[in-house]
């Protein structure tokens, strides 16, 4: 998750982000990359955290018992 | 669209809002089950889109392009963190009890109850901008509805009929009957929010369809309305070739936003104390950020469509009504109305619901328990002055915020004044996760770090912010303070080129995180101050707190305590749940120890802070006085068993270590006295055979004096033959000690001809071969052939191996072959003989001491078995190598290989002359 977090706020920010510029199929380009980014990063995100919910029970149960 | 309609319609929306609320905190049906979903969490999450995203984000796009999406990319960020960040945060919430942010600052910091007071003041001044943003933006669109569309000026019309000064009674009203309804520990609003779910929903789905409306209704796809903007220059150099212009300003948003998703009042409420089931946080973890990304999807599209078809002078914020206005679509408008005033709402009353308690906890209630003439101690229920000063500070809240709006907010875009209330929450951002994640974090540290952020967003961005509007004059701004061009706040030290929000973003971070970091590393920390951070660090559990402070008290004074803020009844059931996982009778327990006061304090924490609530506790309970040294005793001793366990693991790995090398020797030990005990018995048996037969001879020859001359002969020579043996047994035995004592190191060292040598053993023993009628032949390849050595040891081995030659081969037809030739960089010397020849099993053993093969017992012996064992030694002392292999006859081949040496010359070499 923290390599997920370099990775977004690497993408997501100057100078990476302005080296996309001009129009995708007549869409602007910087709105598309931020967009898919964005919704790719989320889709990891979502992959990540409901894939390992054994890390949250464990944890459930280790504060249940305090 | 009349006015009066809007209102109905308005407060229509808003009394249904508050039925929802009601259904759920009454607990009927299906509603109420909606509490305990994720997604129900993750909406309540969204509260975050206040009407800043729904008016001010489009306002802001259609001025400068995609610049508002970092404000909805940090919080993406963050929750990238959020099983490390969030989580923690919400782990230490729920076991201290913590209900604020100004809670959880204090309560890391050595439960300090100024710092906690200084962290609400902040936020309230922070806050109260953003407050009246919403206002504003209320106001804005129900003029813009009523009065068709246009540039609108609230702080022009009359106060009466301003609508928002209705909205922000309405609004007060709503937060007290939600935010305020009674006292409960765990400060839960399920009705809340659930309410705010819901809006958080319609709002997504308002902002949806108007998008789907600009891109299908108005145009013909957005593919459409993208090409139709590219034609017009000007929106094309906004929208498209923009890039260029993304610089310092996204990153200092990126960063605020990430700050902001905890550090602001209303998000700690929704996301850690309305948090109800640690699970929820899973799924919020990437739909909430799916939120975001699918409420800004239409934004700039909306913008777009605003800036090709809205006259130039239109109030950007108000672009989300405008447009469907303009195409002739009011009931879209009032959808639009209804979503802004959904954010807004929900905004509102989840921030003042936030911010009455953390004043009233950190602030207005430990300022009345102090002052005694009020004798607040002895009152027997509080719980209705609780719920009157949260209510009070509502108002209080909300007026501000209303006021500030008329006087102020009117020349600024929605964006820019959240942007600064950001700012100034942002100044926690570095306490927290100090406090969170680096254990040297002090309360000095943390009141120095919040205190300087503090005051320079106070000077860069409150301040012009008051002179822009009129208040102080554009002096102050355009030459700075005193007219000292280095102090212009919008410029400070001469930093121009940075948009202000970017500008102060960096001197307050600066500011801040300097501070905190420095004065935390030369301030100690004091004892308190280091338990905490243990606890928050995870370093050590939240319940051995009650190992720090032995404090105990009578279980009725706790409870009255407790009952006056809380009520005698949720008093009295908390403690018997509690009572009931300790296996404790809660009617009869009287004395109540360190835990228990702890469980006492805590469920107080959640109704009156942690620090109101440590000196109530504190007044009642004896406290045995830990010394400092103890404490630090039991807070190190963790660490201490750490390193302890780390020491025992190094030392056990050495000692096994230690311990497969003392039984590798032991084992050797074991063989070499197993060598030991057969070599005395060998000896002992050796030196006893030839004894005894003398003994016995001679005992004959004396008690028979009249022996017969040839049988006393014979006896005698026996006699000497066996002394003989005895004596040669003797010598050898001496001198393998005196080899084995020099170790590798030949005696002498000195060029020797092996040829020499040959010969002269040759000669020596010719008699022997003569006498067991053995014909030895000798072949001499290399000659000379030298080496370096000990002549007389290497005739030795000669004569040795010769013996045993001239031993073993059959008498008569004996032929035995003493060979010496050049192998390489080697000298092999070889005796071969056609005896009985040695079993292949036995070729390692027979050059081990007293070693005899064939049947001892039956066999009488033919020498001393250390011949072999002595030759073995002393050409190994030589650098060289002794084997048998068997000959083409069956016989045996003994196989001596000697370096041979560089030099020929035998400058050194002693010559012998050969003996006998």
């Amino acid at each position: 998750m923290v390599g997920l977090f370099a990775a977004g706020t690497i993408l997501l920010n100057p100078p990476i982000l302005n080296l996309v510029g001009g129009t995708l199929f007549g869409w602007p380009a910087l709105y598309l990359y931020l967009f898919v980014v964005w919704g790719l990063l989320i889709a990891v995100i979502g992959l990540i955290s409901e894939s390992s919910p054994g890390q949250a029970n464990e944890r459930d149960k280790d504060s249940a018992s305090r | 669209m009349s006015q009066s309609i809007l209102v109905a319609v308005a407060v229509a929306y808003l009394l249904l809002l508050f039925a929802v609320a009601w259904l759920v905190e009454r607990g009927s049906g299906r509603v109420s089950r909606l509490t305990g979903s994720s997604i129900v969490y993750t909406l309540s999450l969204a509260v975050y889109c206040s009407s800043w995203t729904f008016n001010g984000g489009v306002g802001k796009a259609s001025q400068t392009g995609l610049d508002f999406l970092p404000i909805y990319l940090g919080p993406t960020l963050a929750f990238c963190l959020g099983p490390i960040m969030i989580r923690r945060m919400l782990r230490i919430s729920h076991a201290n009890r913590i209900t604020s942010i100004a809670d959880l600052i204090g309560a890391r910091f050595g439960k300090s109850g100024g710092l906690a007071a200084l962290v609400t003041i902040i936020t309230v001044i922070g806050l109260v901008p953003y407050i009246a943003l919403q206002l504003k933006s209320i106001s804005v669109g129900f003029s813009a509805l009523s009065a068709g569309f246009g540039p609108a000026q609230p702080a022009s019309e009359p106060m009466l009929t301003d609508g928002a000064l209705w909205a922000a009674v309405v609004l007060t009203i709503f937060a007290m009957l939600f935010g305020s309804r009674s006292i409960s520990p765990d400060e839960h609003h399920p009705g809340m929010v659930v309410a705010v779910a819901l809006e958080s929903l319609l709002k997504l789905v308002f902002l949806t369809a108007i998008g789907l409306f600009v891109g299908y209704g108005l145009f013909n796809g957005f593919g459409d309305l993208f090409s139709r903007a590219a034609t017009i220059p000007d929106i094309q150099a906004v929208f498209q070739e923009a890039p260029a212009n993304y610089g310092y300003n996204w990153i200092a948003m990126t960063f605020l936003a990430f700050a902001a998703i905890f550090c602001l009042p209303r998000q700690f409420q929704v996301m850690v104390v309305e948090n109800t089931d640690e699970r929820h946080l899973d799924r919020a973890l990437w739909l909430f950020p799916l939120y975001l990304l699918a409420i800004n999807l239409f934004v700039l599209p909306i913008a777009i469509a605003g800036r090709i078809m809205l006259p130039a002078d239109t109030d950007p914020d108000n672009l989300v009504l405008s447009l469907p206005l303009a195409a002739g679509h009011p009931e879209l408008a009032l959808i639009a109305f209804l979503g802004g005033l959904s954010a807004s709402a929900s905004m509102v009353v989840v921030e003042t619901t936030a911010l009455s308690l953390m004043v009233c906890n950190d602030v207005v209630m430990p300022a009345l328990l102090r002052i005694r003439s009020l004798g607040l101690e002895h009152k027997p229920d509080l719980t209705r002055l609780l719920l009157w000063v949260r209510r009070l500070v509502m108002i209080v809240v909300m007026a501000l915020g209303y006021f500030y709006m008329r006087h102020d907010s009117a020349p600024f875009a929605l964006v820019s004044i959240g942007l600064m209330s950001f700012v100034a929450v942002a100044q926690f951002a570095p306490a927290i996760l100090g406090g969170l994640f680096w254990r040297g974090a002090s309360k000095a540290g943390a009141f120095a770090g919040i205190t300087t952020g503090f005051l320079v967003w106070f000077y860069t961005l409150l301040i012009p912010s008051f002179s822009r509007s009129g208040a102080l004059g554009e002096e102050f701004i355009a030459h700075g303070l005193f007219g000292i061009e280095l102090l212009k706040p919008y410029a400070l030290f001469g930093l121009e080129g940075l948009d202000p929000v970017t500008h102060s973003t960096f001197w307050t971070m600066l500011a801040n995180i300097g501070a905190f970091f420095f004065v935390s590393l030369f301030v100690r920390q004091s004892p308190v101050e280091r338990a905490r951070a243990a606890m928050f660090l995870g370093v050590a559990d939240p319940d051995e707190e009650a190992r720090f402070w032995r404090r105990t008290a009578l279980v009725p004074d706790l409870m009255s305590l407790t009952a006056r803020f809380l009520g005698r009844e949720k008093a009295a059931a908390a403690y018997a749940g509690f009572a009931r996982t300790r296996g404790v009778d809660p009617a009869t327990a009287v004395q109540a120890d360190a835990e228990t006061v702890l469980f006492y304090e805590r469920l107080l924490a959640g109704v009156i802070g942690a620090a109101s609530a440590r000196v109530l506790v504190g007044s009642i309970v004896e406290e045995e006085s830990l010394g400092v040294d103890e404490m630090m005793r039991i807070l190190d001793e963790t660490s201490r068993v750490i390193e302890a366990n780390r020491q025992l693991e190094e030392k056990s790995q050495a000692l096994e270590a230690a311990t497969t090398e003392l039984k590798a020797a032991n084992a050797r030990l074991q063989v070499l006295d197993r060598l030991k005990d057969d070599f005395v018995v060998t000896v002992n048996h050796e030196l006893r055979t030839p004894l005894a037969s003398i003994r016995a001879f001679s005992e004959i020859l004396r008690d028979n004096p009249d022996l017969p001359t040839d049988e006393r002969l014979d006896f005698l020579r026996i006699v000497v033959t066996e002394s003989e043996r005895l004596t040669r047994l003797i010598n050898q035995l001496l001198d393998l000690s005196k080899i084995e004592a020099t170790g590798s190191m030949p005696a002498d060292r000195a060029s020797v001809d092996l040829a020499a040598v040959v010969r002269e053993s040759a000669a020596a023993m010719q008699q022997v071969f003569a006498q067991s009628r053995v014909k030895l032949a000798i072949e001499i390849d290399a000659d000379p052939a030298f080496v370096v050595g000990d002549h007389d040891r290497l005739v030795q081995v000669v004569i040795n191996l010769l013996g045993n030659a001239a031993k073993f081969s059959p008498p008569g037809r004996g032929k035995a072959l003493l060979a010496l030739r050049r192998a390489g960089e080697h000298l092999e010397l070889s005796v071969t003989d056609n005896g009985p020849g040695i079993r292949t099993e036995d070729r390692e053993v027979v050059f081990e001491r007293f070693r005899q093969l064939g049947d001892t017992m039956s066999d009488k012996p033919q020498g001393a078995g250390l011949g072999l064992a002595i030759s073995q030694r002393i050409v190994a002392q030589h650098g060289g190598r002794i084997w048998v292999e068997g000959s083409r006859e069956g016989g045996a081949v003994f196989k001596v290989r000697l370096k041979a040496a560089r030099t020929k010359a035998p400058a050194a070499g002693r010559i012998r002359v050969p003996a006998g």
